[in-house]
């Protein structure tokens, strides 16, 4: 009625003024209620249990938690993924600002920070629990085998920006940290089924108990199976796949000032992917087929954390096993141990010290094809870091600033390091203003040392190619590869204007230096594998250097008790180029492969009996160095509790348009396929 | 019509916060502090502190908050003439810096989320003190502080350490237990951002 674009006078016009006046009364009552005390309900009198079911109806979740941070975080809350429907962890990362997540087919996914994003990109730090699942092969992320029972996610914190004085080299763009529950939070059994019209069926059970008053622990078993996506030329594509995974979380918290926490998961995963690789024989030189691969693995973390009479310390030591077998391109074996000790301690009223060591051990064996191959076969690398930084509090505590820095040592490139200085403003009990300067480094991946990966054949006797035999378009690594760097300046403002609307933003500008290139060789003629072939090289250089800068925009609006607004919105801009000694031919791309605008408005409705709403508009610009364009996304979710141990949930995603492509693949040459409309619902029961 | 209708909205809203001294009152017409200072006044009931630590039979249950005060005047208006066990309610608050002695004075000390900075050097010179210290910010419990709110499902529920009490020389009564959630100091990795 509101919304009515007839401009009809009338009947309409005046139900539309009445719900305007209701509205706004709904509005205005919040208020009113607490200046009047009588109309205030006598919670002296009201019992324990009463009290624990009173609805809460304004509350400032966001600015409790951040606003002492001086860097661009975005908390995502167990609530926020419960009802936007989100399945898998890429899913839920669409609703931090500023990053940005395409899928590439039904098990890839391009996630990234502040541009560069694509399947490899290698620009932003991920943890689970402290353990961190940034792959050295690539210096990425398997995004597809990054999982965890959602219910048991606490939250996942979200920061845009260089991280890299705290959390290390590679945290150049951004740091996801994912965290668990406590066992003790998470003492119910489980049992989730669901089934949609992509994913087509899942299940996950967890139980979690207790030994004695001071051991906690949780059991998860999880699966799922996606069913396949199609082309964008339409049919049906290739790329169905299906996971299952399993692992537990103990904690040992005595009386007393030790504690320590075990935790561990094993997966495996089947996928399909159509490949195109290219080929030294006729007539086409290259081939298109189906495809399929594994991954599997398992992790084991310890931490023992001690407090203090002045502070707290932790020694935290982690396995971890993966192994990605891609049929007919690539086979690696990764094995990561990690040892890293932290502690933190006050000197004087005014200073707060955190330092650290830390030390990895990468093992890594791998077998090659011909597409791709990797040298040496097996290798060993050994990291060693520390960092220190201190916390100022001045100004009667208004002014906060922090100086720290990591120190580094890599087999690559030897030593790095990584300074970094944080201000914080607190310029009222409501208003926070922030700064800082921060430099990072990215680190050689295994792939930028040893690689050969082949691109593309040119068949003999064409005019790109007058020679008798075929060309290999091939990309080299380098021993001479060196580290990326970044130089980050950044600027932050938070409001919490009323108790029920706040906002932040951020906003940065990034200089970088020595971002890799691919610089050609001299070609050479290849007498084996037969037949002869000529072959052109590509090898990986640091020539390429530019800056980005852009801001991110949040706000959050508790517009009525019952409904929830929230909004973001991100502007980037790259203007990345080659150096002036770059022949490089592809220099364009990363400045066309992130959107330069992205958006989302989301409304969390509490509806009556116990149902809640949540409903998500999303814009992603479109993509130039791509070539796709721009697309909208409507999600919707409806979720119900009947009864406290049972919860119903709906959700339909990409609503508004039958499908669209996301981004392409770089690198290794599988089909992408589009996102589709779809639905999918689930049933949890709680014991 | 819709546009002009947005910007009312927007207009309106907008007002209410920047009426002066709406900041101030904004804090206290969140029902959220409602009820908790109603649950603050349930611990007064089903908690026991050690004999000696009131003066006289009537001396007043002195309840502290420490920091940017969330409660307004919501806290004095729902204790006031309320006794419990014959013993009146006086609400004072604090700053951090205050003295120890305006500090030991508080049975009951509500830690506001300003104070987050303080919150193990607060923990080291109470531990052993009577004083239930009640947070509401992640990891208040596990650092030592006694009760934390936490917020679920816009419902106002409770963590409990039931080691901080025991040290602190309180007893909680079991009606006070079953319906917490029992933490005990979890490990936690401290590093943070900023």
């Amino acid at each position: 009625m509101l919304f009515n674009r007839n401009h009809k006078t009338g009947p309409v016009t005046r139900a539309g003024r009445m719900a305007l006046a209701a509205f706004l009364s709904a509005l205005l009552a919040g208020n009113a209620m607490a200046q009047d005390p009588k109309t205030v309900p006598d919670v002296t009198a009201m019992s324990m249990e009463d009290l624990m079911n009173m609805k809460v109806t304004s509350v400032s979740k966001h600015t409790q938690k951040l606003a002492d941070a001086a860097a661009a975080i975005f908390v995502i809350t167990q609530e926020d993924i419960r009802r936007s429907g989100a399945t898998s962890i890429p899913e839920a990362l669409r609703l931090a600002p500023g990053l940005e997540v395409a899928r590439i087919d039904q098990n890839k996914w391009a996630i990234g920070s502040r541009g560069f994003n694509g399947r490899f990109d290698n620009k932003l730090l991920v943890l689970i629990d402290g353990r961190s699942v940034y792959t050295p092969l690539f210096s990425g992320v398997y995004w597809n085998i990054q999982d965890v029972l959602l219910e048991d996610i606490d939250r996942i914190e979200v920061i845009r920006g260089p991280g890299a004085t705290l959390w290390g080299a590679n945290a150049v763009d951004g740091v996801i940290n994912i965290i668990t529950k406590p066992a003790a939070s998470t003492q119910s059994a489980i049992v989730k089924a669901g089934a949609g019209t992509e994913e087509r069926a899942s299940g996950s059970v967890r139980y979690g108990g207790k030994m004695g008053d001071d051991t906690h622990y949780r059991i998860y078993g999880k699966y799922f199976d996606w069913g396949p996506s199609n082309y964008a030329s339409g049919g049906t594509a290739h790329d169905a796949w299906d996971a299952i995974r399993g692992g537990f979380r103990a904690d040992w918290t005595p009386a007393g000032s030790n504690s320590l926490t075990v935790q561990g998961d094993i997966y495996r995963s089947h996928y399909d992917e159509t490949l195109t690789v290219p080929n030294l024989t006729g007539p086409n030189y290259s081939s298109t087929f189906p495809n399929d691969g594994e991954y599997s693995g398992g992790n084991i973390l310890a931490r023992w954390n001690h407090t203090t009479e002045g502070g707290s310390m932790s020694l935290q030591a982690y396995y971890d096993n993966t192994t990605t077998v891609d049929h007919m391109l690539f086979e690696d074996h990764q094995n990561i141990f990690d040892v890293d000790f932290q502690d933190g301690f006050h000197a004087g009223n005014h200073q707060q010290f955190l330092w650290g060591l830390g030390y990895r051990s990468i093992l890594d064996h791998n077998h090659s094809s011909f597409t791709v191959s990797l040298q040496p076969n097996q290798v060993n690398l050994n990291q060693f870091s520390a960092f220190v930084q201190d916390e100022i509090s001045l100004v009667d505590n208004r002014l906060r600033l922090t100086l720290g820095t990591k120190l580094e040592h890599n087999t690559f490139t030897g030593f790095e390091v990584e300074p970094n200085a944080r201000l914080l403003w607190n310029l009222s009990p409501k208003q926070s203003v922030w700064t800082a300067v921060s430099r990072a480094v990215r680190t050689p991946a295994l792939t930028e040392h040893g690689l050969r990966l082949n691109s593309a054949v040119i068949p003999p006797g064409t005019l790109s190619n007058p020679y008798p035999f075929p060309a290999v378009l091939a990309v080299f690594g380098s021993h001479q590869f060196n580290s990326e760097d970044l130089l980050a300046y950044e600027f932050g403002y938070r409001m919490q204007a009323t108790s029920n609307l706040s906002f932040d933003i951020a906003t940065f500008y990034n200089r970088y230096s020595n971002l890799r290139s691919a610089e050609p060789g001299t070609p050479f003629v290849e007498g084996s594998p037969a037949p002869t072939d000529l072959v052109v090289p590509f090898v990986a250089a640091n020539k390429m250097s530019g800056g980005t800068y852009g801001l991110e925009l949040f706000a959050d609006w508790k517009v009525i008790p019952r409904w929830r607004l929230a909004g973001s919105y991100s502007y980037l801009q790259m203007d990345i180029h080659k150096n002036s000694d770059s022949q490089d031919p592809t220099g364009d791309i990363p400045n066309g492969s992130s959107p330069r605008h992205q958006w989302y408005l989301r409304s969390s409705v509490d509806l009556p009996k116990h149902f809640d709403q949540d409903t998500t508009l999303r814009f992603v610009d479109h993509l130039p160095g791509l070539n796709l364009p721009g697309y909208y996304s409507l999600d919707a979710h409806l979720g119900w509790r009947p009864v406290r141990n049972l919860e119903l949930s709906i959700v339909g995603q990409n609503l508004l348009d039958n499908q669209h492509l996301e981004f392409l693949p770089d690198f290794v040459n599988t089909s992408p396929t589009v996102v589709k409309r779809s639905v999918f619902g689930s049933i949890t029961v709680t014991f | 019509m819709l546009r002009r209708l947005g910007i009312l909205i927007i207009a309106l809203s907008l007002s209410l916060s920047w009426a002066p001294g709406a900041l101030a009152q904004d804090s206290s017409d969140s029902s959220e502090y409602l009820i908790k200072a109603g649950f603050i006044f349930n611990f007064a009931k089903f908690v026991e502190w050690p004999p000696t630590t009131f003066a006289q039979p009537d001396s007043p249950i002195v309840i502290g908050i420490l920091g940017t005060d969330p409660f307004g005047t919501i806290i004095d208006h729902i204790v006031q003439d309320k006794k419990i066990g014959g013993r009146g309610f006086v609400v004072k608050r604090l700053k951090w810096g205050a003295e120890a002695k305006d500090l030991r004075e508080c049975k009951i000390l509500f830690v506001g989320a300003s104070e987050r900075a303080h919150i193990d050097e607060l923990v080291q010179i109470v531990k052993f003190l009577p004083i239930l210290t009640v947070g509401e910010t992640p990891g208040f419990a596990e650092h030592g502080g006694v009760v934390r709110f936490v917020l679920e499902d816009n419902r106002v529920r409770f963590e409990v350490n039931v080691d901080a009490a025991r040290q602190g020389g309180l007893t909680i009564s079991s009606r006070l237990l079953t319906l917490a959630r029992i933490i005990q100091q979890a490990p936690a990795d401290t590093r943070k951002p900023g």
